[in-house]
């Protein structure tokens, strides 16, 4: 072909595409799998009423998770929340120093593997559904959806500051939950 | 313009960003200059790459029950006609 032209695949196909990471979103969102599916069903139905709304070859992504956390928030009747400051929180690296304490050397055997190993799917899910609403929205889409924090940001309707400190600082507050469950688990 | 690489503190500040492609290409350059020299750093930066992958692994999961992908794609089907 002379010109290469980009595929913009059919409306519909998009949609069928993103369903099943955003299921997984609305699980997180919810916390439910009854009201993910609620959730996920009344955007999916939003989106096809709202065809004309989308520009083709635009993120499709991003568009229908829009819809999808706009339903959400008035599902959960969510009050938007201020908007906290960019704390610029710091990794504090907790796993890694916890593995080293507990004698989990890198040098020797892959300990992060070693980790999570322990845990199942449900439990790295509990430990992430534990997290106040904000920090869950936003590492749910950051974790499962290929999104930067720009993306994140005009999809919560919140500075880019806002979702960085969101992920970083929920990272951090995971990682003491998940070696929590590590040290109960059998 | 030579760029002076980043000590450790200002390496382990960056490693969310690095780790979701957030940096700039001269701060990836400066992070990754650090890193090949910095042993400490470079088995921290490892380890948290590798949980993150390992939590994105088990939150992925997550499957959609077969009868709620049914009549999603039964709504789908039907505009398309
Ligand atoms: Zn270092």
């Amino acid at each position: 072909m002379a010109e290469s032209v980009s595929t913009i695949r059919p409306f519909e196909s998009e949609l069928a595409m993103v369903l099943d990471t955003a299921y997984r979103v609305a699980l997180r969102y919810t916390r439910n799998p009854d009201d993910a599916a609620d959730l996920l069903q009344e955007a999916t139905l939003r989106a096809l009423k709202s065809k004309d709304t989308f520009v083709p070859g635009s993120n499709f992504r991003a568009w229908f998770l829009t819809i999808m956390t706009r339903l959400w928030w008035r599902m959960a009747k969510k009050i938007h929340t201020e908007v906290d400051v960019d704390a610029g929180e710091e990794p504090e690296v907790y796993l890694y120093q916890q593995c080293r304490a507990a004698g989990l050397h890198p040098e020797t055997i892959d300990p992060a593997r070693t980790i999570l190993a322990k845990l199942d799917a449900d439990q790295v899910s509990a430990a992430i559904d534990d997290l106040p609403e904000d920090y869950r929205a936003a590492l749910a889409l950051n974790l499962l959806e290929n999104l930067s924090y720009q993306e994140i940001a005009e999809l919560l309707e919140c500075p880019i500051g806002t979702v960085r400190s969101r992920i970083h600082r929920g990272r951090n507050i995971l990682q003491r939950r998940l070696w929590a469950m590590v040290q109960e688990t059998p | 313009m030579s760029l002076t690489a980043y000590d450790c503190a200002e390496t382990i500040r960056r490693l969310n960003d690095y780790l979701d492609r957030e940096l700039s290409p001269e701060e990836v350059e400066m992070v990754e200059a650090h890193l090949a020299t910095c042993e400490h750093c470079a088995a921290e930066y490892g380890f948290e790459q590798v949980l993150l992958g390992e939590i994105k692994a088990k939150m992925a999961q997550a499957t959609m029950p077969e009868e709620l992908r049914a009549r999603l794609q039964a709504f789908i089907a039907k505009a398309r006609d």
